[in-house]
């Protein structure tokens, strides 16, 4: 049994948040909202000016070595309460490796983001044993975006318990488990297997998503789950939005319930389509922290276990 | 234990892997250094049996879905080179993109592993499918009945899985869907890589290769067994029991269609996992990527930079666009069997030992 993750405390009224771009560049103007709604919810932010809405003529948010110290600095400095990631997109691997984590080992702060961000829950769970927080970055913050699931975050950095309901869907399969959650983008979890940030999944709830792919992608990824021994070891799989999955000019056949439950024992607890990943209904997980899921016939609940 | 004994029953059952190197090292004592080691355990691939005039070829779909019309251009190579040749059932069959459901693909696979006529094992094609029934299929009768298994792209599992398991060399190769249909009109570079495939079977000659200098590429000398393919297939080997092992040997590796940033991140899986640390040489084939929509959304890299920066603490030989992958200039490799690989200031050879 693995050690259970330290909870990063709740942040109180005026704490600084500091927001850096860990991977992928983001426009200024998608972090403005952001900015403001983390204000009007009465903390301080901090963006970094090298990561977060600086171009730099290529992908990134910055260069390795900026993008390090931007992350490096803000989880050193113990004025820090939480971090968010401004954007995901691709450049964690790149640094991972890198950062030292020993200062917010001593001080743990919530980190916030998905997607890319996954590596670094992975990480977080596995090699520094802190709890995070898989929940909306910056651009789901904007005024045009759908910001019903922004008070998630809001209430999980005022260290509420989260607790969600979700209508039941034909392919679940019920089920009544309680383990810590871990999860993320299913291209990240299948990148991370074999390497040092590998999460122990014995015994944990896990959730996945994944933008843009196609079918036979995901299949591949799950076929890697499963092969790993991932699917004979968690308790329990939410499985949140694959909605933009592509298809090939030969159709490849299998819907995404099919998909999984061709990986999954066949007594393994799963809920379809919980609102997970990169669309406006990306609700907020608390990575390392146990929770209970209760999959009926007519609902699926999963919360929080009271720390 | 008796480390002649011990490395014998290691050959026959257990995965070659570094926990091995360590416990081989153990056994031998400490005076004894990792490159010794490796002398040692470059003797463990077994070489299927070559083919001869007469013996049969099985060509079955793994993977993807393939006509039968389409192994004709195939066929008639087989047939010139004084080959046979048995189709399996899988041909012809189409259950989603795949070549037949899961248990058909597996079956016919474990069809012509078990039937002692068949000499090789051709993949008609590529795509997607093989990580899917790799599990179902026995390989155990290549302890004693080996043949050769010739693929490539998606049959990188059928590589890595064999070599990891059962230590007995395998072909990296063009598959049916890449013979030219008129091999009259075919150009030079096509009829070539085609009858690599029949020199490395029949072992008509030694293989060797060359490539064009690169400014990016490493110079240096390296022997070892050939292994590699596609990389994408290897990042989701991963922490499997068909994992790439690399360790001690000279690595291969080629991809398509992808974005840059999805080649980065599979080479830093590569890195991560430890598979560059022990590398005895290190050769890129075709890196064909998918540009962004929005260009101003690409890394500012070259793939040789990407490269070069994971391997730059180490010292072995790199060598950038070698004639494998998907391109015409693909040749056949023979994974498992020992190269010599020279990178120099005027080109780079890598020659069959």
């Amino acid at each position: 049994m693995s050690v259970k993750p330290l909870q990063p405390p709740a942040l109180k009224k005026n704490n600084l948040i500091a927001m850096v771009g860990p991977s992928g560049f983001i426009d200024a103007k998608k972090t403005t909202d952001c900015v403001q709604t983390l204000q009007r919810w009465g903390y301080q932010v901090m963006v970094d000016p090298n990561t977060v809405g600086l171009y730099k003529g290529n992908y990134f948010a910055g260069s390795d070595k900026e993008r390090i110290q931007a992350l490096q600095q803000a989880l050193d400095n113990p004025e820090v309460k939480a971090i968010i990631c401004a954007r995901g997109g691709y450049g964690m691997s790149r640094i991972i490796d890198q950062l030292d984590f020993k200062k917010f080992k001593k001080h743990p702060k919530w980190i916030i983001g998905f997607s890319d961000i996954t590596l670094l829950h992975l990480h977080l769970n596995r090699r520094v044993k802190v709890a995070s927080l898989h929940a909306p970055m910056a651009a789901a913050f904007m005024a045009t975006e759908d910001t019903s699931y922004l008070p998630f975050i809001q209430k999980a950095l005022k260290g509420g318990v989260s607790q969600y309901k979700f209508p039941a869907h034909p392919d679940n399969h019920t089920g009544h488990v309680t383990g810590e959650l871990i999860g993320g983008n299913l291209c990240l979890l299948a990148h991370a297997i074999g390497t040092s940030s590998e999460p122990d999944v014995k015994g944990k709830i896990l959730f996945i998503e994944d933008v843009g792919e196609h079918f036979y992608t995901i299949d591949r990824f799950l076929w890697q789950l499963k092969r790993a021994g991932w699917m004979n070891k968690i308790a329990g799989l939410l499985v949140g939005d694959f909605s933009t999955t592509k298809d090939t000019t030969l159709p490849f056949g299998k819907s995404i319930e099919e998909i999984v439950k061709d990986v999954i024992p066949s007594d393994l607890p799963v809920a379809f389509n919980i609102p997970i990943g990169h669309q406006p209904q990306n609700i907020t997980l608390k990575c390392g922290v146990l929770y209970t899921l209760k999959i009926g016939e007519k609902s699926v609940t999963l919360k929080e276990q009271k720390s | 234990m008796n480390r002649i004994k011990f490395l014998k029953t290691a050959g026959a059952l257990l995965p070659l892997s570094l926990f091995h190197k360590k416990a081989l090292l153990a056994a031998k004592g400490s005076s004894s250094t990792v490159d010794e080691m490796d002398s040692v355990l470059r003797a463990d691939s077994k070489i299927p049996p070559y083919l001869q005039k007469g013996d049969c070829i099985g060509i079955t779909s793994p993977s993807g879905h393939i006509q039968y019309k389409e192994l004709l251009p195939a066929i008639q190579q087989i047939k010139s080179w004084g080959l046979t040749f048995k189709t399996g059932q899988t041909i012809g069959l189409k259950d989603g993109t795949f070549g037949g459901t899961d248990q058909q693909r597996a079956a016919d696979f474990q069809q012509m592993l078990d039937d002692p006529s068949i000499r090789a094992i051709l993949c008609a094609r590529g795509g997607y499918g093989a990580i899917r029934i790799i599990d179902q299929i026995d390989f155990s009768s290549l302890n004693h009945n080996p043949k050769w298994i010739i693929g490539f792209s998606d049959a990188t599992v059928f590589h890595t899985h064999i070599a990891h398991n059962y230590h007995l060399a395998t072909l990296h190769s063009k598959m049916c869907n890449s013979f030219p249909d008129n091999w009259a009109s075919a150009t030079a570079q096509q009829q070539a890589t085609i009858n690599s495939i029949r020199d490395a079977l029949m072992n008509t000659k030694k293989m060797s290769y060359q490539s064009l200098v690169n400014p990016m590429n490493r110079t240096g000398r390296a022997q070892g067994e050939l292994i590699g393919g596609n990389m994408r297939t290897i990042e989701n080997l991963s922490g499997t029991r068909s994992s790439l092992e690399a360790a001690g040997k000279i690595l291969f590796l080629e991809e398509t269609h992808e974005y840059l940033y999805n080649m980065d991140r599979m080479l830093w899986n590569l890195s991560r996992t430890g598979q560059l640390r022990h590398l005895k040489g290190l050769i890129i084939g075709a890196m064909i990527r998918t540009p962004q929509k929005d260009p101003n959304d690409e890394m500012n890299r070259s793939i040789y930079e990407l490269v070069m920066e994971k391997v730059r603490d180490y010292d072995y030989p790199v060598t950038f666009d070698f004639p494998v992958g998907h391109i015409v200039e693909n040749y056949a490799l023979k994974c498992g069997v020992q190269h010599r690989l020279e990178v120099t200031t005027v080109g780079t050879t890598l020659v069959e030992s």
